[in-house]
């Protein structure tokens, strides 16, 4: 109706300039972890200096390995988790508490982190590496509830009572044929909760202790007390992990909406 | 005997199975939230049930720090909103591969929190990207002051919740019937009609979910306000991290919480029903 007009053109310069607005800080930081010179902006020389820095830092493996270990611990618990709350709870229940695991992720998430600190101290549990995965899993059974959820309730259920009527059992079910199904929404699933549980601050920051690093925090630190481009380098590096992460994850979801 | 328990045990097995994922947040969602309550209203001293948290922070500095993270919020979600909506409508009306520009729009979003505000601050500062161009072009000849303003606090917030904004409005615009144009066409409106009368009135659930979605967590955000506004500008989240973690007083650190909590949850029910009442 409208292809030609200026206001279609202005709608296009709209969401052009904002896609660059989304993209140049982006694009910025990863051509300045190029850079030679730390401390200016000026362009010295294209080096990948900085880069060979952050392969030989020992903090930031560390954190790194911090990080991805609570990851890893929090998707395999709250995928696990979801999956058998989706496919064995009560129909009455799964309903009605739905509304339980989107809360989590409606609440502002500074208000989760401060009520598990409270939670934390009032059962004298110590502060650690522990506190930090339960507080991951709490969020990432909100993520991964939902997904499963949702595929879960795609499947046929004649193919389960046909298999009731054949004499399986209920596990035998579980095992044949819903996991086999939710197999999709699972390894989407478990993507986004590893790389949301890897970019999470709020819990990390608040149920930590003086010893466990995780990689957000380190970044978080350095920023405050000055920072040379091997950050630079580490944020492109954090960037293209989860892009690619995410850019499987909106594969997986699109590949089974149009199998459906 | 044990045989009939055993029985009964393997009956209700899937209750047991399914029984964590529901313990897991009543226990460490729930339960900790209501601590919290419980928290605000004890006394540090005595231990007692009493007010004096409350009183304690009923002043005049508080009620700023609150004002000022509704401000912010507010700011936040008015600028996500103008720019959100014409990109969710030029996806959803005009764009061929809508799932993968949706995927490029909302990409910023997963990458960390922090590297976003990194890469911000790269800009920014005094001896940041923008202002040594500037010098170097010969334009200014002092850097300005471009990072911790207030400005560039809700550059950064808006900067990160945009995609909360786009999600919900595409989702809504997306399933526009377009008979609706054709036919607002032919009863002669024009383009600007068109969009007052029809376009936004029914992309208003989606327009009251974005703002939702943008307005209750930018409220708690503190690390944007902490690492770009500087130590002058404290919001309601740096306060609580400072109760929390610096000062550990518990038990007015929840207090200030749940009145914050409050005070966010009457703003955002106050807008949600603005919004129904434009709807009718």
């Amino acid at each position: 109706m409208h292809q030609l007009s200026y206001g279609f053109l202005l709608l296009r310069l709209a969401v052009v300039l904002t896609l660059a607005f989304l993209y140049l800080p982006l694009f910025v930081l990863i051509v300045f972890s190029f850079n030679s010179n730390p401390f200016t902006q000026e362009w010295g020389y294209f080096t990948t200096e900085w880069y060979s820095v952050l392969w030989d830092s020992r903090e930031i493996w560390d954190s790194f390995y911090n990080s991805c270990k609570i990851a890893l611990q929090a998707t395999i618990l709250s995928v696990l988790l979801s999956t058998l709350f989706v496919s064995f709870a009560n129909q009455y229940y799964k309903k009605h508490l739905q509304f339980l695991f989107y809360a989590s992720l409606a609440v502002p998430e500074i208000l989760v982190a401060v009520s598990l600190l409270g939670f934390f101290s009032l059962c004298f549990i110590p502060l650690g590496p522990m506190t930090i995965l339960v507080g991951h899993t709490l969020l990432g059974l909100g993520y991964a509830v939902p997904i499963i959820y949702t595929r879960y309730q795609e499947i046929d259920q004649q193919l389960i009572l046909a298999a009731y009527d054949l004499g399986a059992s209920q596990f035998q079910i579980f095992r044949t044929i819903i996991i086999p199904l939710l197999f999709p929404s699972i390894i989407a699933a478990s993507l986004l909760v590893f790389v949301l549980s890897l970019d999470d601050f709020f819990i990390s920051f608040f149920c930590c202790d003086a010893t466990t690093q995780t990689l957000p925090l380190y970044i978080f630190s350095i920023i405050r007390s000055g920072s040379t481009p091997v950050i630079n380098a580490l944020s492109a590096v954090l960037l293209c992990i989860t892009s690619l992460a995410i850019f499987c994850f909106s594969l997986l979801q699109m590949k089974d909406r149009e199998k459906r | 005997m044990i045989e009939r328990l055993k029985s009964c045990f393997l009956k209700e097995m899937p209750f047991f199975l399914a029984a964590p994922a529901v313990l897991w947040a009543i226990i460490l969602f729930l339960f900790p939230l209501l601590c919290l309550i419980f928290t605000s209203f004890i006394d540090q001293d005595t231990g007692l049930f009493s007010w004096y948290n409350y009183h304690h922070i009923a002043n005049i500095t508080i009620a700023i720090i609150i004002i000022r993270s509704l401000f912010y919020a507010l700011l936040t979600t008015f600028f996500t909103l103008i720019i959100g909506y014409p990109i969710a409508y030029y996806v959803a009306f005009y764009a061929r591969a809508k799932e993968y520009m949706l995927f490029f729009l909302t990409l910023p979003f997963w990458t960390n929190l922090i590297v976003l505000v990194y890469a911000w601050f790269f800009l920014l500062e005094r001896e940041g990207l923008i202002n040594f161009l500037l010098t170097k072009l010969g334009l200014i000849t002092e850097p300005l002051q471009l990072a911790y303003t207030t400005g560039s606090v809700i550059l950064v917030m808006t900067y990160c919740y945009i995609p909360f904004m786009i999600m919900p409005l595409y989702s809504v615009l997306n399933k526009f019937n377009m008979r609706l144009l054709e036919a607002s066409c032919d009863l002669g409106a024009t383009y600007f009609q068109t969009l007052r009368h029809v376009i936004i009135p029914v992309s208003l659930p989606g327009i009251r979910t974005g703002i939702i979605l943008v307005f209750v967590p930018s409220f708690g955000e503190f690390i944007v306000p902490a690492l770009m506004g500087g130590a002058k500008q404290l919001t309601v989240g740096s306060l609580i991290s400072y109760y929390f973690v610096v000062s550990k007083n518990y038990a007015i650190g929840s207090a200030f919480t749940i009145l914050s909590g409050l005070i966010l949850l009457l703003t955002a029910i106050l807008i949600y029903f603005l919004i129904t009442l434009i709807k009718k």
